[in-house]
């Protein structure tokens, strides 16, 4: 079993036969996640730091995972220290970088470096793309479903492309239920009317957002992130992939992606969602001033259900949207 | 017939009755005492008895409609009455009582801080504290006990104020008393704390445009921080008669509607 702290090339631990586990996953799906946190807080991490760390943290301990593949570019620094306590504690880490400035040179040497690392060749890592593109094409067509023919739910939506980022740890049984779904989703009824959201930024800490979205009437059918771990876009090579995967670099490049996605899904408003303590929050400003459309920035802290005022604050955009369209 | 307005918030219960679009009254209570004395839980919903409250005669409260808001609102449904999300219900309360359809609206109440952009009658932005009320109106009287005055006199001084810059509204207690032992005049340490509090208003207000603003909630009555708003952002600043029971009377307008 490899854990990893952010989305890295799969297909180098697919190729070298190790159990990927995106520790995100299995942080946010504990059923106790805010316990994880309290553990962390106890070890003596900061309070005004990422829930996302501290959870990260938890899992690794909690569950006994030797090895972690840590990624220290292209995400946020507290990885490093992250990287650094769990040496401690005996961890083998691997460090990752994807490079700001996206040079195919420097991705094409960490991606090799990594291969190296885990025993493998860069012709067994193309020759797990294939693998994983038949599957990823599957959840393509599950986010098609969710925009175009609107039978597929927000959270749904989330749900199957959050998973990509390491397959639920295994790629065949997860091909079979995305083709399950698919064949359900089919022969659903499309859902009727209401508004249109798009959800930007790092996946919820949140439990209920989607559910509770659908509830005011309002569904998304753009998730961000979670699309970019799916690696949506037709390319050539691994190298090429992961400089198109939008998520590790500048905010202008996944803004164009966003742009062209609120249009083609003909997207009423916009949620962007920052974790406390991100950096990411201050991109906020960036994302507001580009985007021509209403936008409510969502901060969450902690994991569990929506808190009181966030869920006053979501009913307001909801409203808001709704006597826009009026 | 009478509608009747319901503002749950984080530091009072008000009710506003209006017929015709006049006001026929306002009544508050303080929240704790509020839903002590009158509130009880029945499944799943809240109950208020009204009998108790005697807002209304009983035959005149049968033929009333009400729509409610605020804090009570968002994990019980108050029995008998629709539920509005708040910002609806404030931006109805400002419109009724300005006259007004294009303004940016700014709300301090007890815990709130929210600021809302109407154009021709349309919402079409608004923002809200998150995380923390250290811009609200709870901070201000928390200050107001220590520095050992009444909020009425807090609320009168802004020449000059004093540096205040905690970040956290308990911290800022300290800080405060710090100031208070370096001897500055009680006059600029009140208008320290009243300034400290448009500081943290201003980031909320900056994207929003500032020719009108309608300023209500609590902290709409605290003279001093209007003015520093004023001498700070040049607005036409309008404070409306009943700037507490801004939402109550907003629920009532849309009960009426």
């Amino acid at each position: 079993m490899v854990g990893f702290t952010t989305t890295i090339p799969l297909e180098v631990l697919l190729a070298a036969g190790r159990r990927p586990v995106d520790l995100n996953n299995v942080f946010i799906t504990d059923p106790d996640p805010a316990g994880l946190i309290e553990e962390a807080e106890i070890a003596g991490f900061p309070r005004n730091i990422c829930g996302w760390i501290k959870g990260l943290y938890g899992v690794v301990l909690r569950r006994g995972i030797a090895e972690v593949v840590a990624v220290t570019e292209g995400d946020c620094s507290n990885t490093q220290a992250l990287m650094e306590v769990l040496t401690l504690h005996g961890i083998r880490t691997v460090p990752f970088a994807y490079p700001y400035d996206r040079s195919s040179e420097t991705l094409s040497h960490e991606i090799a470096k990594l291969a190296r690392h885990f025993g493998t060749t860069l012709e067994a890592v193309e020759a797990a793309r294939a693998r994983l593109g038949r599957v990823r094409t599957k959840v393509h067509e599950i986010d098609r479903l969710t925009w175009e023919e609107n039978r597929v739910s927000g959270g749904e939506n989330h749900y199957w492309q959050v998973c990509t980022s390491d397959m639920n740890g295994d790629v065949d049984a997860f091909e079979a239920e995305a083709d399950a779904f698919l064949a359900e989703a089919r022969r659903r009824e499309p859902a009727a009317g209401g508004l249109r959201l798009a959800y930007i930024g790092v996946p919820p800490i949140f439990a209920d957002l989607y559910p509770t979205l659908e509830e005011m009437g309002a569904r998304v059918v753009f998730n961000e992130t979670q699309r970019q771990f799916s690696m949506p876009y037709p390319v050539a090579s691994v190298v090429e992939q992961y400089q198109r995967y939008t998520y590790p670099y500048d905010v202008f490049t996944r803004l164009d992606d966003i742009e062209a996605e609120l249009d083609r899904r003909r997207v009423d408003g916009v949620i962007h969602y920052v974790q406390a303590f991100c950096f990411r929050q201050i991109e906020d400003m960036i994302v507001r001033k580009r985007l021509k459309r209403p936008i409510l920035t969502l901060e969450g802290d902690r994991p569990g259900p929506l808190d009181a005022r966030t869920r006053i604050r979501l009913e307001g955009f909801v409203e808001m949207l709704r006597g826009m369209r009026r | 017939m009478t509608a009747l307005g319901i503002d749950l918030g984080s530091r009072q219960a008000k009710f506003a009755a209006l017929r015709d679009g006049e006001i026929l009254w306002l009544r508050d209570f303080d929240t704790i005492p509020f839903y002590k004395r009158f509130a009880s839980l029945r499944e799943g919903r809240l109950h208020l008895d009204f009998a108790a409250l005697a807002l209304l005669p009983a035959e005149e409260l049968a033929a009333t409609t009400a729509v409610v808001t605020g804090y009570g609102r968002n994990t019980l449904a108050l029995e008998g009455a629709r539920v509005v999300p708040e910002i609806q219900a404030h931006v109805a309360g400002a419109r009724l009582q300005t006259g007004l359809d294009t303004f940016t609206l700014l709300d301090l109440g007890g815990q709130d801080s929210k600021v809302a952009r109407l154009e021709g009658g349309v919402l079409v932005d608004f923002l809200m504290n998150d995380k923390c009320a250290a811009s609200s109106g709870r901070y201000l009287e928390n200050m107001a006990k220590v520095l050992d005055l009444s909020l009425e006199e807090l609320s009168r001084h802004h020449r000059d104020p004093v540096p205040l810059d905690a970040t956290c509204g308990i911290f800022g207690e300290s800080e405060l008393i710090g100031r208070v032992i370096e001897g500055h005049s009680l006059e600029r340490l009140c208008a320290g704390v009243n300034n400290t509090l448009l500081k943290r208003v201003l980031p909320m207000l900056r994207r929003f445009p500032q020719e009108t603003l309608v300023v209500t909630g609590g902290v709409a009555k605290n003279s001093a921080f209007v003015e520093l708003l004023q001498e700070t952002t040049g607005a036409d600043i309008i404070v409306p008669t009943h700037p507490q029971h801004n939402g109550a009377i907003g629920c009532a307008a849309l009960a009426g509607s």
